[in-house]
């Protein structure tokens, strides 16, 4: 791997192994600052809030959500899919870039991972509230039971169930198995009698010997590649969910293909919202640089094209299908009619602004990076609504039309899963190290060595 | 039984690789290699290959067989269920099932198979020779079947920052 070639410096300063691991556990070793505490407080609100919002769906039933006989999946779903979109990166960013052999995902993957954890336990939030009792969960699961009953294997539901577990345990593998050997880094360091114990059992014995190395990167590179159709299939089976039904709207074959995109994009917005402020809060601009958001950025840009043909060709399908509910739901109720601000919305923030990154001036700004990531997460947070409101709020049957508008729970249970989110970025930046140290290093060597290959050269 | 031990301590790879290779021709045991990262040419060069892939491999194929085993045994024959007159038995949405599945446990059983073969488990006192070999510095562990003189002699000429002579419990 470390044979290719390297196009740009991937962590800059010539940095000794000892500065390196100095600086990148600075965030573990160190107090944390002010702003931690805040982000801390804000996180703790809304999970605050969420918990009531959970105690009183719970309470008092889904009738407090705002769920009518015809839109039966709300915000609870566009919410549950606007999650997992944004969990999707994590991996993402890991496997597609080692199967690709891109290094620059190297000092990113640990921090996207973690998202990718947090995002997914919020969005497996949604469709468990949704069931109304909780509690009756292990239902779904596939074992002999005293009802004598099993799934419907045929179910895209059930797919759901299994995929988002599935996904969620390997995300976790990867990213604990990931941080081992830092772990045991940090173990040896500490001085703080319950961090040692905490993060010497953890660390579960590493020893850093080269032959635990040669088995451990064997065995990080199966879990990606097993990881890796996991990417694809979760979104897939997410878009299955709506495209089996008959709905207008749903039943196209594009979804899958276009969900997945729009996963991809829509998390890398999000881990590019979340390394701009890690950069600034860590001053880690050596180990991220511009550079490296500059290339998400790209991708960002090449995602956008692939939403905004698969919007056109959904429009145009619908066209020639000559179908009129189909034409209906696109031309009218998206295009032009009830929904025609959200539809906008979602054409502009996903498909026309971030075309500003084929501009190097844009993609080099921070700030324009950062707002517009923002954007692109409020787009993709539209584009479910349209693709769930607009469907059912007016289907085949004029008489079963009804407006949706969500309560103040449902508002309430999307805030708690923000304040999940932020907890646990803000325990997992006070805790572990944000960037992988033991893989950062090969990279800063092979840096090294290329400096002076080239110095060679000159002379 | 205790067994004495020589650890060459280098601060580059290039020279550890070196050292190793020179080591290794005059026929010294290597114990161990430790450091703070995996290099590539370390690897290539010192370690056999993983046989971790086959393992996976086979803990696929056999995970598809059985999850094939039970949807089958599920959906035709112990509960068939007929709906919108769609065949029992719909192989394309058991693939979904079996696949998923299949990653699942695989990746469970490599993970736990990395485990078992390098003894870890959660609770294990992490055992590095010394902290710095996690920062910065690797340490070559011999063992000292030769002339002790000999192998302190070949690891200073390779350009070994620190030599140390140890006494563990083999």
């Amino acid at each position: 791997m470390l044979n290719n070639k390297i196009r740009y410096a991937l962590v800059k300063g010539n940095k000794t192994y000892g500065q390196i691991t100095d600086e990148l556990l600075a965030n573990v070793e160190q107090k944390p600052p002010l702003w931690w505490y805040g982000a801390m407080t804000i996180g703790t609100i809304l999970l605050a809030i969420g918990a009531w919002a959970v105690y009183m769906s719970l309470s008092q039933g889904l009738g407090t959500w705002g769920l009518t006989n015809s839109v039966a999946w709300g915000w609870d779903i566009i919410n549950f899919v606007w999650w997992i979109g944004i969990g999707h990166a994590g991996t993402a960013f890991s496997i597609f870039f080692l199967v690709f052999r891109q290094k620059w995902a190297g000092s990113i993957n640990r921090a996207a991972e973690a998202m990718t954890v947090f995002a997914v336990v919020c969005a497996a939030m949604f469709p468990l509230l949704h069931m109304g009792r909780p509690w009756l969960a292990f239902y779904i699961a596939p074992y002999p039971n005293t009802r004598l009953l099993w799934l419907n294997f045929n179910s895209p539901l059930f797919w759901d169930v299994l995929a988002i577990t599935t996904y969620l345990i390997t995300s976790i593998m990867l990213w604990y198995m990931g941080m081992v050997p830092d772990l045991a880094t940090i173990a040896q360091r500490t001085k703080n009698k319950v961090g040692k114990f905490l993060y010497g059992m953890f660390s579960m014995g590493w020893n850093g010997s080269l032959y635990s190395y040669n088995r451990y990167e064997t065995l990080m590179k199966i879990l990606g590649g097993l990881a890796a159709p996991l990417v694809i299939s979760v979104h897939t089976i997410v878009a299955l969910d709506f495209a089996v039904s008959v709905m207008p709207g749903w039943h196209t074959t594009i979804l899958p293909p276009y969900f997945f995109v729009g996963a991809i994009f829509s998390g890398f917005a999000m881990v590019l919202t979340i390394m701009i402020l890690l950069r600034k809060a860590f001053k880690l601009t050596d180990y991220i640089t511009e550079k490296h958001l500059d290339n998400i950025a790209q991708v960002l840009k090449f995602g956008s094209l692939i939403i905004g043909l698969a919007y056109v060709t959904e429009l145009f399908t619908a066209w020639y299908s000559g179908v009129e509910y189909e034409i209906f739901t696109f031309f009218r109720a998206r295009f032009t009619g009830n929904y025609s601000v959200q539809f906008w919305v979602m054409f502009t923030f996903n498909a026309i602004i971030p075309q500003l990154f084929w501009f190097k001036k844009a993609r080099r700004n921070l700030v324009i990076l950062f707002i517009v990531s923002i954007i692109i997460n409020i787009g993709m947070w539209f584009e479910r609504y349209i693709i769930l409101v607009s469907t059912l709020a007016q289907d085949y049957l004029p008489s079963s039309w009804t407006p949706y508008h969500p309560t103040m729970v449902d508002i309430g249970i999307y805030l708690g899963t923000f304040g999940l989110f932020t907890c646990g970025m803000m325990m997992f930046i006070r805790y572990i190290p944000i960037i992988a140290i033991n893989e950062v290093k090969p990279i800063a060597r092979a840096e090294k060595l290329r400096k002076l290959k080239e110095q060679n050269h000159e002379h | 039984m205790s067994t004495k031990q020589i650890i060459g301590v280098f601060d580059d790879e290039a020279l550890l690789l070196k050292a190793t290779q020179k080591l290794k021709s005059h026929g010294v045991n290597i114990r161990d290699i430790y450091g703070p990262s995996a290099d590539h040419d370390l690897i290539k060069n010192l370690t056999r290959e993983s046989k971790l892939p086959y393992l996976s491999v086979f803990t696929g194929i056999l995970t598809i067989l059985l999850t094939f085993a039970f949807v089958y045994y599920v959906t035709v024959i112990d509960y068939p269920l007929h709906y919108g007159g769609k065949p029992v038995f719909a192989f394309p949405s058991l693939v979904v099932v079996m696949y998923l599945l299949c990653i699942l446990i695989t990746g469970a059983f490599t993970t736990f198979s990395f485990l078992t073969s390098e003894k870890m488990f959660p609770g294990k006192a992490p055992r590095l020779v010394d902290p710095r070999a996690a920062i910065d510095r690797f340490y070559l562990v011999l063992e000292r079947n030769f002339n002790p003189d000999e192998i302190t002699e070949w690891l200073r000429e390779e350009g070994a920052e620190e030599i140390i002579e140890k006494e563990t419990e083999a």
